[in-house]
């Protein structure tokens, strides 16, 4: 669709300069993609050759196939990759959808402090906790099994989600909710029939925001908690290309863009849901 | 069924005394305006009957039955919500239907119910749409079908028409009176708009800073309002208020003076009163150009010519605002700034003591049906 408002018309430098602006840091965001995939398509004895070429010679895909054989549970690597991301996100979601409508509606003690505290626990990564998770994973037993990696996952996404969704609910009038009242329905009916359907947009956002989280996660989690090289997600899986003597780089790259490409499908997909989820009423239309 | 008794109603949020003692009895099958300014408590009193909203102190008694701790649905109340609140997600049928599901009627009946609805209030082509497809009109429509379903003993609308336009607002208004004379329930209606009050009520029930200004049949709020409050609320535009001295008190009414001259006015004499400032109200459409027994000279600042009538603002001696306004024919021949006499008859006028009460107005008003100035159910 081409606009025509006022507002968006500029002059020809002004475009000019909002291409160079945009391009100059796309360079910096894409470069190592553009360098990582280039490497994967050459072989791996033209890699250290000298004066390095960026651009490959004699390129061919055959890393994408190479790479099975050199590491047959690469494929397992990848479903437990998805695995632990998808059960992390449903369990993140049926977790995080009724606390943020508590936090949305109810006014309860303690509320503020609460949500103030969850966006504290933003301020740690992961790392800085690792140990005293560690030993809360080996009181539980929990230690080489997919929920020493799922929990601590889904543990961090449920503040921000929290927050997210119950920014989102929060737009949803009140007078719905009274209506409902009004007419006799319950709390959980009210819950189940109204306001799940309309914060679905609200919803489908946590749910993504949960599993490119989790996702990107695991790798830390599963270096810490698990030693089982069946259960290991794919970017721990990647060392099995780090050899005694050398690294299969090309093989190495070209796994790497296969692990990336399950988040980067589910974002080209739903992207339109996340970027309109989050700024949902922000204007009323 | 749908009788209705509040008592000693007291509401506060903290410190702040919203409803300061309400007592009001709505007989059955009554239509009663709640009106008055934004903040009089005319919404919060609706929302505690609703049961949305606790009581602080007082009962609320339907049909005999104390009703301050029973959710709204044991209340036998509907209500229809100013944003309408339809479910978005729903489609007409199933927003109409919303309250039978929550009962768990069976199907066949239910659509029976629904449909019944939908012919009334003419929505039978719409059932399958959503309500972002519908008009302002429609939504409403939509949104007393909801109501209409449960069969509720007493309805309660809450500004159901302030978001519509005025040509849709004047449409719906008459539809109601009519869905009110088909379904003779009980409707407790708030407004901030008088006309919409006037229009359509039985009873209105002027409230002002949480308290009840003044409770009656439309007219008889127009012609004998109680206090200066309800006489300048009711009535558009506003009554004139002048300031007069008190010059005695006989049988045909009481002597007052303004600006040199006295009339006097036919209301129930109070004894010593003389000398006291008193408050002279006239109502804008009583004013004529020329002579009367009170004579005001003014010079017209605005005119505005609504063709059918022509309102005339102006700036009272010792004035700058204008805070006199006259409704005229329309094609009276008046000119801004050139002055313009104008008269008013003693039997039009009101007349308010200091505190705002108004001395009791002894006119005959013939004219008048007196059924019109009892309120009846």
């Amino acid at each position: 669709m081409k606009s025509n408002a006022m507002i968006d018309r500029y002059r020809w430098y002004e475009v000019i300069g909002i291409y160079a602006g945009v391009l100059l840091f796309l360079t910096f965001v894409l470069a190592p993609f553009v360098e990582g995939f280039l490497v994967s398509l050459k072989p791996l004895t033209y890699l250290f050759s000298s004066p390095y070429k960026f651009w490959p010679q004699n390129a061919s895909f055959d890393a994408y196939f190479t790479m099975w054989e050199r590491v047959p549970l690469l494929g397992r690597y990848i479903f437990n990759s998805i695995l632990i991301s998808t059960v992390g996100t449903i369990i993140g979601v049926i977790l995080i959808t009724p606390a943020a409508y508590a936090f949305a509606r109810f006014d309860f003690r303690g509320r503020g402090p609460l949500l103030g505290a969850f966006l504290a626990v933003n301020m740690f990564s992961g790392a800085v906790l690792l140990i005293p998770l560690y030993r809360l994973m080996r009181s539980f037993g929990l230690l080489n099994t997919y929920f020493a990696m799922i929990v601590p996952g889904v543990a961090f996404v449920i503040p921000t989600g929290i927050w997210l969704l119950r920014t989102y609910m929060l737009r949803i009038p009140q007078e719905l909710e009274e209506a409902a009242l009004a007419d006799g329905a319950s709390r959980f009916y009210t819950f189940r029939r109204v306001i799940l359907p309309l914060a679905m947009p609200g919803i489908s956002v946590v749910a993504i925001y949960a599993f490119l989280t989790i996702y990107a996660q695991q790798f830390i989690y599963a270096l810490t908690f698990n030693s089982k090289t069946e259960y290991m997600p794919l970017p721990v899986g990647l060392y099995a290309f780090f050899g005694r003597q050398d690294v299969i780089w090309n093989e190495l790259m070209a796994a790497s863009f296969l692990g990336v490409l399950p988040v980067f499908v589910v974002f080209i997909y739903l992207q339109r849901y996340l970027v309109a989820g989050m700024t949902a009423g922000a204007l009323k239309t | 069924m749908g009788q209705l008794n509040f008592s000693n109603i007291h509401k506060r949020f903290g410190a702040a005394e919203i409803i300061k003692g309400i007592d009001l009895e709505v007989e059955e099958g009554e239509f009663v305006v709640f009106v008055g300014p934004s903040g009089c408590g005319k919404s919060t009193l609706l929302r505690m009957l609703a049961g949305l909203e606790e009581v602080t102190q007082g009962d609320i008694v339907i049909d005999g039955v104390k009703v301050n701790e029973l959710p709204p649905v044991k209340r036998g109340i509907a209500m229809v919500f100013q944003s309408y609140a339809l479910y978005p997600h729903m489609t007409v049928f199933e927003n109409i239907a919303f309250p039978l599901r929550v009962e768990r009627t069976k199907e066949e009946e239910l659509r029976k119910k629904v449909e019944a609805a939908a012919r009334i209030l003419q929505l039978d082509q719409r059932l399958e749409q959503k309500p972002g497809q519908l008009s302002g009109g429609q939504r409403q429509r939509v949104a007393i079908g909801r109501a209409i379903v449960r069969e509720p003993k007493i309805f309660l609308f809450d500004e159901p028409l302030s978001n519509l336009d005025a040509a849709l607002r004047a449409e719906m208004r008459i539809e109601l009176t009519k869905l009110h004379k088909r379904l003779k329930a009980t409707m407790i209606y708030v407004t901030h708009d008088q006309v919409e009050a006037m229009t359509m009520a039985d009873r209105i029930v002027v409230l002002n800073g949480g308290e009840i200004a003044q409770n009656g049949a439309p007219l008889e709020l127009y012609h004998k309002p109680e206090n200066l409050f309800v006489a300048g609320f009711i009535g558009n535009p506003k009554m004139n208020f002048l300031p007069v001295t008190c010059k005695g008190a006989g049988p045909d009414g009481v002597k007052v003076e303004y600006d040199g001259r006295t009339i006097t006015v036919p209301v129930a004499p109070r004894q010593g009163m003389e000398g006291r400032r008193l408050t002279l109200g006239i109502r804008p459409e009583d004013i004529q150009i020329g002579k009367g027994e009170l004579d005001i000279p003014v010079a017209p600042s605005v005119i505005e010519r609504l063709g059918a009538n022509t309102v005339v603002y102006a700036a009272l001696p010792g004035s700058d605002t204008e805070n006199y306004c006259a409704l005229i024919a329309g094609s009276a021949p008046v000119r801004a700034e050139e002055t313009l006499e104008t008269g008013v008859f003693a039997k039009d006028c009101h007349l308010f003591d200091e505190g705002g009460v108004a001395f009791e107005r002894q006119v005959e008003m013939t004219e008048v049906d007196p059924e019109l100035l009892v309120a009846t159910g």
